[in-house]
């Protein structure tokens, strides 16, 4: 019992952050910047459900502040649920059909732990995702994280990645992450 | 203190304001109302619409609208006319958007010459028994080739028939090509003024080959042998099979129409039993295109191979069939029975060979 408490408080801990930037947030939406939605509330309620740990093999934040989570039954690793959180209601699992299935040694090495997502660092994220394509009214179309590597086949880059997805009226663009913020990847059309 | 607003003050701040706006009224410019006959004054109120020198990447020209694409800088904005409605003002266009890097200056832009050649194209349409075409683009058409005018022509009636007309920015030199009979062919811009290339008509549509159901419901993955003695009795010859394909809803049979196998004829039946050709199209070269029957494959045990499938993969204990597929394994192998099972996580296949054995069963 002791253990998913201190998982609970831990990822607490590291989701005040961005808690805060997200209450934030919503006073830059007012602004015409991107209303971040409240992974807080998101991720708290999620480990109500399904308990910790949380291993995420995709999450995608659209336009529209929505949030679909991918994560990894730790009861029976082979599956991933789907879950969608839509500003302050969670729903899920729905259970995630592959075209060709990953075997369970693919699904392991693909997960993220969750306490290594530093959430904090998004708006930040954003900030220099605009910055690097010279973008600075861009809106965010969609932001991604998932492991470079697709469906358990090891490539170069084989690390989460996180992938913001950004347009003005007359320009497209990609920039990528690491966990830690370093720019991975700049791509304008 | 007081917070009333002095009357005449208000009327100080709204009057410069409406004064404003009405001047900004009267320096949007309007289309002509008639712009392929007024084409240097649909020119001109393009040019007042922009403001700034440009360079021109398309322009259409019709009666009732015209368009203008033109890049300033790194930018691209459309502009859009309506017969004499205000222009407004030009919309972004993402630089993704535009593909081909042929520009022209704006200034070169000869509107006159594009509504003459507008009509020389209605002209050839007419004489040859194509649809009018509605505009004319100068542009540097869809596979990134050399600026110029172009109007594609389609047969009244057969849209397969086409006849491409271009000619460069200054109406000079015009080219034109013909599609029919599967090729293209080069034509002569003043004989086809003369209507020396009629278009081909349309090939006369075969009647619909069809047998109507009998109002039994079928559910294939449990019998096809009926329906494939309906398609035999209705071709009078043995089935020659490509392949066989079907779920609880719907059998599709491809056959192979003669000896040579040069043709492929697909039949299919729907649940209620309504049976018609859906399609023939020629044999695909490199394609296994060697017909087996059906004493070549398992096909009374077919039932009991299909309800067994499901079973066979251990990882995927709920798992039902999703379909099945009867075609030469490998290259140009014996006919082997393909069955793909599904769960709510995926997908398994389940493979026996021409005498029903048990080839392979994995999670795909």
């Amino acid at each position: 019992m002791r253990q998913p408490i201190l998982f609970l408080t831990l990822a607490l801990v590291v989701l005040a952050g961005a808690g805060a930037r997200a209450q934030d947030g919503v006073a830059r939406a007012e602004a015409g910047d991107f209303a971040w939605p409240n992974l807080t509330d998101m991720l708290t309620r999620l480990i109500a459900e399904v308990g910790p740990p949380i291993k995420v093999y995709k999450l995608v934040i659209d336009a529209d502040s929505k949030v679909e989570l991918w994560i990894q039954d730790q009861r029976q690793r082979d599956f991933i649920d789907r879950w969608h959180y839509d500003h302050g209601t969670l729903r899920g699992p729905t259970p995630v059909k592959f075209k060709e299935y990953p075997s369970r040694a693919a699904l392991d090495h693909h997960v993220i732990e969750l306490l290594e997502i530093d959430f904090p660092r998004l708006p930040a994220m954003l900030a220099s995702a605009r910055k690097r394509l010279d973008l600075p009214t861009a809106q965010v179309t969609g932001i991604e994280l998932e492991r470079g590597d697709s469906s358990g086949v090891i490539s170069l880059t084989d690390s989460p990645i996180w992938t913001f997805h950004l347009a003005t009226p007359r320009h497209d663009g990609r920039v990528e992450f690491s966990l830690k913020g370093t720019v991975l990847h700049v791509d304008k059309d | 203190m007081s917070t009333r607003i002095d009357p005449r003050a208000r009327w100080c701040g709204i009057a410069p304001c409406v004064l404003q706006v009405g001047l900004a009224l009267a320096q949007v410019p309007n289309a002509p109302a008639h712009p392929l006959d007024e084409p240097a004054a649909l020119k001109a109120a393009f040019a007042s619409r922009i403001g700034r020198s440009a360079e021109l990447v398309e322009f259409r020209l019709g009666e009732h609208h015209a368009s203008l694409l033109v890049q300033q800088g790194a930018d691209f904005d459309r502009y859009e006319a309506l017969p004499g409605q205000p222009m407004p003002p030009g919309e972004p266009v993402k630089a993704a958007a535009v593909d081909c890097r042929g520009r022209l200056a704006f200034a070169a832009l000869d509107a006159a010459t594009g509504a003459r050649l507008l009509r020389q194209a209605r002209a050839i349409a007419a004489a040859n028994g194509y649809d009018p075409p509605g505009t004319i683009t100068l542009g540097a058409g869809m596979m990134c080739e050399a600026m110029g005018w172009r109007v594609v022509l389609t047969g009244a009636g057969n849209l397969e028939a086409q006849l491409h007309l271009f000619w460069p920015p200054d109406g000079s030199r015009g080219k034109a090509r013909e599609f029919s009979a599967e090729a293209w062919h080069t034509r002569d811009i003043a004989r086809l003024l003369e209507g020396a290339a009629p278009a081909a008509p349309a090939a006369p549509a075969a009647a619909p080959v069809e047998l109507a159901g009998d109002g039994r419901t079928r559910d294939f993955l449990r019998d096809i042998a009926g329906d494939l003695a309906r398609l035999q009795a209705q071709l009078g010859a043995e089935l020659a099979f490509k392949r066989i394909g079907f779920d609880a809803q719907q059998l599709s049979v491809d056959l192979l129409q003669d000896a040579r196998a040069k043709r492929v004829s697909t039949w299919l039946v729907d649940r209620e039993g309504k049976l018609r050709l859906w399609r023939e199209a020629d044999a695909i070269a490199f394609d296994c295109n060697r017909p087996f029957t059906r004493a070549d494959f398992p096909f009374t045990q077919l039932p009991t191979l299909i309800a067994a499938a499901p079973g066979l993969i251990e990882a995927m204990p709920g798992a039902v069939v999703k379909d099945v597929a009867i075609r030469r394994s490998g290259l140009c192998g014996k006919p082997h029975v393909y069955v793909q099972v599904e769960d709510a996580r995926g997908y398994g296949n389940v493979e026996y060979d021409q005498r029903g054995r048990l080839v392979s069963a994995r999670v795909q």
